[in-house]
């Protein structure tokens, strides 16, 4: 009679805690002979990388509108397409989609600047649980305005004020997915960071390489995103201790969204 | 005594039949729905007869009437669009940037409405039905389930030089200084050199605010202005002060703020 209580009392405890368990979005576990993915990303189009012209309005204090137009300048080139001459695309996103196990993601903070009216860098990773650390190098007022971006919509995750120079805030990244980031103040400031609870999310070098490496055997989605291209995803079997080959094309351009804010 | 034994033998399976088909129902079930459906249930019932005009059946701000307030001043016209509930962004929380608002938040709005929008008070409506229609818009977005929610700011205590001469003083160095008038203008009048270009999250123009104009759409009392500083007000371009300006400097801001809305000497 008693075994039948405890087994009872056991099975109503463990049925709630297996449904949490279900609910955990990504599992750590130790990667050992695990496989790897790369490759490279081209475009089959002619681009052209735009130059944003920049309109700084007068203030009432001219020295400070000085200060604002020599620090912005008076154009920027966008920085939207880095293609090498052989037609290779830096600053691709690469993820891997919807990883429910594998390494622990790195504990590494993010550092975005604003310099010289812009965000440096213009894509990066950030992890859940590590922190942003946001500077201001410029003698002016910027804010950066963290948003997710949903389905075709953008949901704020933070918009700090760094009115002065040399200014640093850290927040907690408490949100993942693909994140934009803008500054009110100066419409044409943009740039992106990929916030990740796993380590399998890269970016392109000039010559439009990547790698992946210490996944754990399986098949796997692969999306490929970029501010100014259609983004492309692919499907790809990783195999024990082999590298697969994962090459893209990028065959349609898209607006990118701070270009109808100027 | 034998048959004793039998009555504790049936207690013991009765008991445990229980658990187990309790634990099963409310794992099944989902939380939600083995607490709240009931309340869910009549916050649709609510929603349908008070909301949906603005807000819409998807709760996407997009129901028959479309913009709620239009406003035309020093040659700018700009609109105002019902709350689009399924992003699961609010402007007036007492949560700092980035969080979901608390309860009591959304209560409030819901009970006092908004001042210069379309959102009226809801003071008639049954206490317990406004708490219902909450949990039914908490439904729109799946922010509220994925979500840990944020601690609120607490420490809202005014202390007592809050819209003195020199706390006004002091507070028209600070608005210079955090460069509020960038967006706000020299004279707070929401016409500075940043104004002219501003767009919310869903990509609509906005204006920042004219102090002269009246009442501040989350209430005009010193604790709510101060409030507003720290938390800013997300989907717009209004940032967090929280960790660029000192608690004391917030409070002076304050006080000149009053000052621009009138409500100080």
């Amino acid at each position: 009679m008693k075994k039948i209580m405890v087994f009872t009392v056991v099975v109503a405890l463990l049925i709630p805690a297996l449904s949490f368990a279900r609910k955990a979005k990504y599992e750590v576990v130790e990667v050992n002979n695990g496989g790897g993915i790369q490759g490279t990303v081209k475009t089959s189009l002619k681009v052209k990388d735009p130059v944003v012209p920049i309109n700084i309005q007068p203030k009432e204090d001219p020295k400070e509108t000085e200060i604002e137009r020599k620090t912005c300048g008076k154009t920027q080139q966008a920085g939207i397409y880095i293609v090498s001459p052989s037609n290779e695309v830096k600053n691709v996103l690469v993820i891997v989609e919807g990883v429910k196990k594998g390494k622990a993601a790195p504990k590494t903070d993010l550092t975005i600047n604003n310099n010289k009216c812009r965000f440096e860098p213009l894509v990066s990773i950030s992890y859940v649980k590590s922190n942003y650390i946001v500077k201001n190098s410029d003698p002016l007022f910027h804010n950066t305005s963290l948003g997710v971006l949903l389905k075709d919509k953008r949901r704020a995750v933070y918009n700090l004020a760094l009115p002065y120079q040399n200014q640093e805030i850290k927040k907690r990244n408490r949100v993942a997915g693909l994140i934009d980031l803008k500054c009110d103040a100066h419409s044409w400031m943009r740039a992106y960071v990929y916030s990740s609870r796993h380590p399998y999310v890269t970016i392109t070098d000039a010559n439009g390489n990547y790698e992946l490496k210490d996944l754990l055997p399986g098949k796997y989605t692969v999306r490929f995103w970029h501010e100014g291209f259609q983004e492309e995803t692919k499907e790809v079997e990783v195999k024990a201790g082999k590298v697969s080959k994962l090459d893209v094309s990028f065959s349609k351009t898209r607006k990118p969204d701070f270009l109808g804010r100027l | 005594m034998e048959e004793f034994r039998k009555k504790c033998k049936g207690v013991i399976f009765i008991f445990c039949f229980t658990l187990l088909s309790l634990v099963l129902m409310s794992t099944f079930q989902g939380a939600e729905k083995a607490y709240g459906a009931d309340k869910v249930e009549t916050g649709k019932k609510v929603y349908q007869k008070y909301c949906i005009i603005c807000h819409g059946n998807k709760g996407d701000g997009k129901g028959l009437v479309g913009i709620i307030h239009r406003v035309e001043k020093s040659g700018l016209v700009w609109t105002l669009f019902p709350r689009d509930f399924t992003v699961g962004v609010f402007k007036f929380r007492s949560t700092p940037t980035g969080c979901l608002p608390t309860d009591e938040d959304l209560l409030r709005i819901v009970s006092n409405g908004i001042p210069r929008s379309g959102m009226p008070s809801h003071e008639d409506v049954s206490l317990e039905d406004r708490k219902a229609v909450i949990e039914y818009i908490k439904t729109f977005s799946p922010r509220w389930q994925e979500e840990d929610p944020c601690e609120e700011i607490v420490s809202v205590k005014k202390p007592k030089w809050v819209g003195s001469p020199e706390s006004i003083a002091k507070g028209k160095k600070v608005y210079k200084k955090m460069k509020c008038w960038e967006c706000h203008g020299y004279e707070g009048k929401g016409d500075g050199p940043k104004s002219d270009k501003l767009k919310d999250d869903w990509g609509d123009k906005i204006i920042p605010f004219d102090f002269t104009s009246g009442a501040l759409k989350r209430g005009s009392s010193p604790e709510n202005v101060y409030i507003t500083f720290n938390t800013g007000l997300d989907g717009t371009g209004m940032p967090s002060y929280e960790d660029s300006l000192k608690e004391e400097d917030r409070w002076h801001l304050v006080s000149y703020t009053l000052k621009l809305l009138g409500l100080a000497e």
